[in-house]
């Protein structure tokens, strides 16, 4: 016999909500069933109602971590409509904002796995060499968190030749402490009881499932859009794709950090081939007819802005994807045959980035049958 | 596969095959023809769908199939009128396309026959049924 066990919406192991019905037999799982939408923010909608001068901050403001990666996708998404090209200063500042974020992020994240298997130290440490990447954020950008640096037709801002000595030594700060951090994830023992062989998701899953990013990555699938439909100045800058086989969590550690080595290889890449010059073209203020689609490789894969427009300053229709949406379909491979203890870690693995509200789950402790209640019914209790 | 390839592959399935910019195809299909063009492309082992995209232009609905090509992004369109806003799942052809056409079906209400679980993903469950948030006329 089967139960089914609530989990979420909220939950103490993840900070945003979305709501799990893990269906066990004692221990084992042997179904998943997933409820998303609890801060669906009608962004899409938003953004067809706002100038594309209005609709660059909104976009930032999907997602608070991955905010230069959205702006980003989006610009590309609006330049290609409009048909204009950014200047070439401008699109080595882009790459340098967006590696930055892929540090901060993937730091973020090794600190909340290592939360998960309860390695606490580990947590601080990470968290402490993330703060790195952040003041690197502040230095260039002016914030540590919504740094992005893109604008519509270029940059923002402008990097300053005198901040670039305290970056290169921040660099080599950062690529110290994060060799150190693959050698001990790759040998401590708590942290492959807790993660090796653990949440595996196999090629054949994360290709029929359409994973992205490091989810797909650590799972042999070879694909990252820096390199496949490169932008900014990606094609300029020689850097490896990081692949794993295993599609554990380990794995999924691992082509993190080391992805973290490559984004400092790349961000030194575009210290020294960026040119001088102008950081910013005109953008029209009306755009004609047009549609168009811009990728990006956020921290958390594929991200995609598909863009209409109609003739006038806003847009007919944007559509977003993002990549931990794309991600949804493969929790369900790796969970399953697992146990409950390896819940946390296991959803964790895919680094889920999603958002808030609403209704209660009653569960029947008889019957086991659960449903829903609405908001209305939540009203009237509170009478 | 690069542009060319995924052009000439699309051709047979699709007229007015663009290629913008180095990377990207634009094709549109119909509805007798569009299973059989995503068929073919999984069957040469492009098995990445990024996402399907609905878009409501008045009188039809534009359903785009946005299908990862190793180098090159293929997007295929697919006009149907909302007198009869039917497609069939691709599901059975891209598992991936599952969450995707559920926001498709609760966003745009676009019915998708033969998809395997066609709850609603992201809409609470009080919401009024037949009203769909991305619609030119839900606007008013």
């Amino acid at each position: 016999m089967t139960f089914i066990v609530p989990i979420g919406p909220q939950h103490p192991a993840l900070e945003e909500p979305a709501h799990f019905r893990i269906e066990v037999k004692g221990e084992e799982i042997v179904g998943v069933d997933l409820r998303l939408g609890y801060n669906h923010k009608g962004i899409e909608q938003a953004l067809s109602d706002r100038s594309y001068a209005h609709g660059l901050y909104l976009s930032a403001r999907v997602c608070g971590i991955c905010n230069s990666t959205h702006s980003l996708a989006f610009t590309r998404a609006v330049e290609s409509v409009a048909g204009i090209e950014c200047p070439d200063r401008a699109r080595y500042i882009r790459v340098i904002d967006a590696e930055l974020e892929r540090i901060h992020s993937h730091l973020l994240w090794a600190g909340i796995a290592a939360h998960e298997i309860g390695f606490t130290t580990l947590f601080m440490l990470f968290w402490r060499d993330r703060e790195l990447s952040l003041d690197m954020r502040e230095l260039l950008f002016g914030h540590r968190i919504y740094a992005s640096g893109t604008y519509l037709g270029g940059a923002r801002v402008d990097i300053k030749e005198k901040d670039i000595p305290q970056l290169i030594r921040t660099l080599a700060k950062l690529e110290k402490s994060v060799k150190h951090y693959i050698d001990v994830c790759t040998s401590d023992r708590t942290i492959i009881a807790r993660c090796s062989g653990v949440g595996v998701l196999k090629k054949k899953d994360a290709l029929e499932l359409c994973a992205v990013g490091p989810t797909a990555r650590a799972s042999g699938v070879d694909f990252d859009i820096r390199r496949d439909d490169p932008y900014a100045a990606y094609d300029e800058i020689s850097f490896d794709v990081i692949v794993e086989r295993d599609g554990d969590v380990l794995a999924k550690v691992v082509v993190r950090l080391r992805e973290i080595l490559e984004s400092i290889g790349i961000i030194r890449q575009a210290i020294d081939a960026m040119p001088k010059g102008a950081i910013r073209t005109k953008f029209p203020e009306n755009v004609p007819e047009n549609e168009a689609v811009g990728r990006t490789e956020a921290p958390r894969g594929e991200l995609m802005y598909y863009v209409r427009s109609n003739g006038t300053n806003k847009p007919e229709r944007v559509r977003i994807r993002t990549p931990s949406y794309a991600n949804w379909p493969s929790a369900k491979p790796m969970l399953v045959g697992g146990t409950i203890a390896e819940i946390p870690i296991v959803v964790a693995s895919i680094d889920p980035c999603y958002s808030c509200t609403d209704r209660v789950t009653i569960v029947d402790a008889e019957t086991g049958k659960f449903r829903i209640m609405t908001k209305e019914e939540l009203r009237r209790l509170r009478r | 596969m690069n542009v060319d390839e995924v052009a000439r592959l699309i051709k047979k399935y699709a007229d007015d095959v663009k290629i913008v910019g180095a990377r990207h195809v634009f094709a549109v299909t119909d509805k007798e023809r569009y299973i059989e063009a995503l068929t073919a492309l999984r069957d040469n082992d492009l098995k990445h769908l990024t996402t399907i995209t609905g878009v409501d232009r008045g009188d039809i609905v534009d359903v785009i199939y946005h299908i990862h090509c190793g180098e090159s992004l293929l997007n295929l369109k697919l006009s149907i009128p909302k007198t009869a806003l039917e497609i069939e799942t691709v599901t059975d052809i891209f598992p991936g396309a599952i969450l995707y056409e559920r926001e498709l079906m609760e966003m745009l209400g676009v019915q998708v026959k033969g998809h395997p679980d066609p709850r609603r993903l992201f809409l609470s469950d009080d919401w009024p049924a037949g009203k769909f948030p991305l619609r030119k006329e839900a606007k008013k």
